[in-house]
C-alpha cells in the first residue's frame, strides 16, 4: 500500500425492494423486502404469479460520481395457453437491462413491460440502491414481507464466497480420523493436512479450494445459481494434479470422496462465521 | 364381327360431323343393309341424348362439349385463389398463430428512473 494514498472504505450495498400495484388511481404495496451485503453483493429476484414468472439478477457498478449503474439480467416465462393435451405452454425470454441512477434514488422495474397509456392497472417493482460504510459487517442478509398471497416474491443476496470452512475426516474401514477443520481461501495455493487413522499411520494430503466451471445452462449462469458452490481439490503432496475433486454448496452437508485404496475422505463445506 | 369393325369406327366421327360426304354416303349405304351397325348407331345417339338431358338440355341438337377455359381466365382465377389463400393464412396466423403476438420489446421488462 502506498503511504498517503486514499484508502477506500469498505462499504455495504443495500437493495430496498417494493412490489406495487396501481389500479384506479390507488397504489397498493403487494410485497416489500431488503437485501444487503458487501459491495459485490448481487440481488436475485423471483416474482411469480399464476400466469408469469420473472427471475432477475441485479448487480451494481458504482460510478465515479454519485451514481450507480444498476444492471439486470432477466429470465421471464409467460403462460401462453394450453396444448391440445391440456398441458401449459410457456413463452420464455432472456435479456438484459441497465440504468444509471443516483445512489438512493428509486428506479421502477416494469417486469412485464411499461404499461399502456390507458391501462386500467399496472404492476412494477421499485428498487432503491443505497450504500453505507460496512462497519465490520460482512455477511449478507435478506428480509421479505408479503402483503398479498397471490404473488410470490423471493429475494436472495448473491455473493461468491472468498473463504470456506472445510471439515475433513478420513475413513479407513471401520476407523475414522478426528475431524480437522480448515479455513481455506478460494483459489489460494493448496495446504497440506495430515489425517491420522488410529494406529495405522497418518495420511498426508494437499487440499485447496477452487471455483467451479461455469454452468452449462444459460439460466444458471446468468442467475449465478452456482454462486455458493466451491470445489475441493484433494491431491497427494508434491503432485500438481489433484487426486480427486469434489464440488458442492456451502450447506454443511457431509460428502464422501473415495480416495485410492481403502480410504474415503468425508468433507463438509460451510460458510465461515462472521469476523 | 370383324367385317363391321370399320363401320362401327366410322359411326362416332359421322355423328360428330367429321366424315367426308363420300364416307358418310358409304356408311349410310352399309347401314341400310346391316341391322347390327344401324343398332350401334342408334345406341350412340341414345347415349348422347341421355347425356344432353342430364346436362339440362333435353332438346340439344348437338352433343354438349366441355366449355373451353381460356388461359387468361385461368390465370386470373389462379391469382384470385392464391391471394385469398394468403389472406386467409395471414388472418388465421394472427388469430391462432404462434405464441407471443405483438411487439416483443413491449413485453420485456423495463427500468424507468423518475
Amino acid at each position: 500500500m502506498l503511504l498517503g494514498a486514499p484508502q477506500e472504505t469498505p462499504s455495504r450495498v443495500t437493495y430496498a425492494i417494493e412490489v406495487v400495484r396501481a389500479a384506479a388511481g390507488s397504489r397498493r404495496s403487494l410485497a416489500a423486502g431488503r437485501v444487503s451485503g458487501p459491495q459485490e453483493t448481487a440481488l436475485r429476484l423471483a416474482l411469480r404469479s399464476d400466469s408469469a414468472e420473472v427471475e432477475a439478477l441485479f448487480t451494481v457498478e458504482p460510478g465515479l460520481d454519485t451514481t450507480v449503474t444498476l444492471a439486470g439480467r432477466f429470465f421471464t416465462r409467460r403462460l401462453f395457453g394450453r396444448s391440445r393435451r391440456g398441458l401449459p405452454l410457456w413463452e420464455q425470454d432472456d435479456y438484459q437491462r441497465t440504468a444509471t441512477i443516483p445512489w438512493g434514488r428509486v428506479a421502477r422495474v416494469y417486469p412485464f413491460g411499461p404499461p399502456r397509456r390507458q391501462a386500467a392497472d399496472s404492476l412494477w417493482i421499485e428498487i432503491a440502491v443505497m450504500r453505507e460504510p460496512a462497519g465490520g459487517e460482512t455477511r449478507p442478509d435478506e428480509a421479505v414481507t408479503l402483503a398479498d398471497s397471490v404473488l410470490e416474491l423471493r429475494l436472495e443476496a448473491v455473493t461468491r464466497p472468498r473463504r470456506a470452512v472445510v471439515v475433513l475426516t478420513l475413513v479407513r474401514g471401520d476407523s475414522a480420523s478426528a475431524p480437522r477443520t480448515l479455513d481455506l481461501v478460494v483459489e489460494a495455493p493448496a495446504r497440506a493436512v495430515e489425517l491420522a487413522v488410529g494406529a495405522q499411520g497418518a495420511r498426508r494430503l494437499e487440499v485447496g479450494l477452487a471455483r467451479p466451471e461455469p454452468p452449462r445452462a444459460a439460466r444458471e449462469r446468468a442467475l449465478a445459481l452456482d454462486a455458493d458452490v466451491v470445489c475441493l481439490r484433494v491431491g497427494e503432496p508434491g503432485t500438481a494434479r489433484p487426486l480427486r475433486v469434489l464440488c458442492g454448496r456451502l450447506n454443511n452437508v457431509a460428502r464422501k470422496l473415495p480416495l485410492d485404496g481403502t480410504d474415503t475422505l468425508v468433507a463438509t463445506l460451510a460458510r465461515p462465521g462472521p469476523r | 364381327m370383324d367385317g363391321h369393325d370399320h363401320w362401327l369406327r366410322e359411326i362416332e366421327p359421322e355423328l360428330d360431323g367429321e366424315l367426308s360426304l363420300a364416307a358418310r354416303a358409304a356408311l349410310a349405304r352399309h347401314l341400310v343393309s346391316c341391322a347390327h351397325c344401324a343398332g350401334a348407331r342408334a345406341s350412340h345417339l341414345e347415349v348422347r341424348a341421355a347425356l344432353a338431358s342430364a346436362a339440362g338440355d333435353r332438346h340439344a341438337r348437338t352433343f354438349p362439349q366441355a366449355p373451353a377455359v381460356r388461359t387468361r381466365t385461368l390465370a386470373v382465377l389462379a391469382t384470385v385463389v392464391l391471394l385469398a389463400g394468403a389472406g386467409l393464412g395471414w388472418a388465421l396466423h394472427a388469430r391462432w398463430g404462434g405464441p407471443g403476438g405483438g411487439d416483443l420489446e413491449a413485453s420485456r421488462a423495463a427500468i424507468v428512473v423518475r
